[in-house]
């Protein structure tokens, strides 16, 4: 592939990294994986990238790439670690403006989106990345609908894993 | 407030806690071999063709194949060649296509049903190959009757014995226990390679498809 292709790609890969770690931080728990998570969607990016139009955004395009890479292709080298792993240096919540309860809550939430199934997760990223339910629907190739009382019924689930 | 509110509010934040990727740190990445699972499944679909095909080529120089040879059964093993070569030809350009098909830019969904299909195709080739051996066995087995001097004295020896009935049961249980025992061995093979490559993408599908219910 030409060079100029290379530049185009790794240049706004590098402007958009945010998205590919914010996917591994929800479908990883420690940092090797992350690392190893992000390597492969990069692949993916790479190999589809010759086929990207620029009809939608690079970023748009990248959700579905690397969302994709986290829940179908991507083969675990280790046995996933149950037990969480969110309060490693790197993911560390740091509380500037919350106090403490806001924090904690925090904290409890993320664990607890952590034991959502890889499908759920999906939904909730691409919730908490405001697309809207059309967006969600056809990255997920599922009716609106149903996208919708899927993340109706996750909120429950996320409120009874909160409060057993 | 909402759970999920919080967390957003949160999550828009996250940006800063990630460490950066340097140019040249993600122009090596590309640089990297995938392992994706479609990697995966490709290696290992082409395999299982190239041991089937192999396979008939390896009996080939069998010495019970040779002597197989000289009988007169031309009309049985043409027939079954050509027919064991067409199908590897379908199943093959059926394979090659599905697996070009999958697109890491389709939905979720359809990508999983992608993969699940071109991992189908080779089950059945598999299941193809599976039952063709069964009859060929079984063809074999008439021919070797009709033309096995070795074999047809034995008939001959029970018959005279009065044990023909004792004779043809302990051979058709013996032929069955040998194929029921080599399947096994197969599916159980199939089950630990593609069983653990392909669970969490069955229970993921399965999910997915609930939602649509």
């Amino acid at each position: 592939m030409s060079q100029s292709l290379e530049h185009s790609f790794v240049e706004q890969l590098e402007t958009n990294q945010n998205i590919v770690h914010k996917v591994c931080r929800l479908y990883t728990n420690n940092q090797d994986a992350h690392n190893d998570l992000f390597q492969e969607i990069t692949i993916q990016l790479w190999k589809a990238f010759p086929k990207f139009r620029g009809d939608s955004k690079f970023s748009t395009w990248m959700y579905r790439v690397a969302l994709n890479t986290a829940i179908t292709l991507y083969r675990k080298k280790k046995r996933r670690i149950k037990t969480q792993e969110f309060d490693s240096i790197e993911f560390k919540i740091k509380a500037v403006e919350y106090d403490d309860t806001e924090e904690q809550q925090l904290k409890l939430l993320y664990n607890a989106v952590q034991e959502l199934n890889d499908i759920e997760k999906a939904l909730v990223f691409l919730y908490l990345e405001d697309k809207n339910y059309k967006e969600i629907s056809e990255t997920m190739g599922i009716s609106e609908v149903n996208a919708r009382v899927k993340m109706n019924r996750i909120k429950t689930k996320l409120k009874t894993i909160l409060n057993p | 407030m909402d759970e999920l509110e919080l967390l957003k509010k949160d999550w828009k934040k996250e940006t800063n806690k990630f460490p950066k990727l340097s140019y040249d740190d993600i122009y090596k990445m590309i640089l990297k071999k995938s392992s994706s699972i479609v990697k995966w499944i490709f290696i290992l679909s082409l395999l299982e063709f190239i041991f089937w095909s192999v396979l008939s080529f390896a009996l080939k120089d069998n010495e019970s194949i040779k002597k197989f040879n000289n009988y007169d059964a031309d009309y049985a093993i043409i027939p079954l060649t050509i027919i064991s070569y067409l199908v590897l030809g379908y199943f093959f350009f059926v394979f090659y296509k599905n697996y070009k098909s999958i697109s890491v830019t389709d939905s979720t969904k359809s990508l999983m049903e992608k993969i699940l299909k071109t991992r189908r195709t080779v089950k059945h080739y598999v299941a193809f190959n599976l039952i063709f051996s069964i009859v060929a066995v079984v063809i074999a087995l008439f021919i070797e009757f009709e033309q096995d001097q070795d074999l047809i004295n034995l008939v001959n020896t029970a018959a005279a014995n009065g044990k023909s009935l004792q004779f043809y049961t302990t051979f058709t249980i013996t032929v069955i226990t040998v194929l029921v025992i080599t399947i096994l061995v197969l599916l159980l093979f199939y089950w630990l390679i593609y069983g653990l490559l392909l669970r969490r993408l069955n229970k993921n599908y399965t999910e997915l498809k609930k939602l649509d219910l």
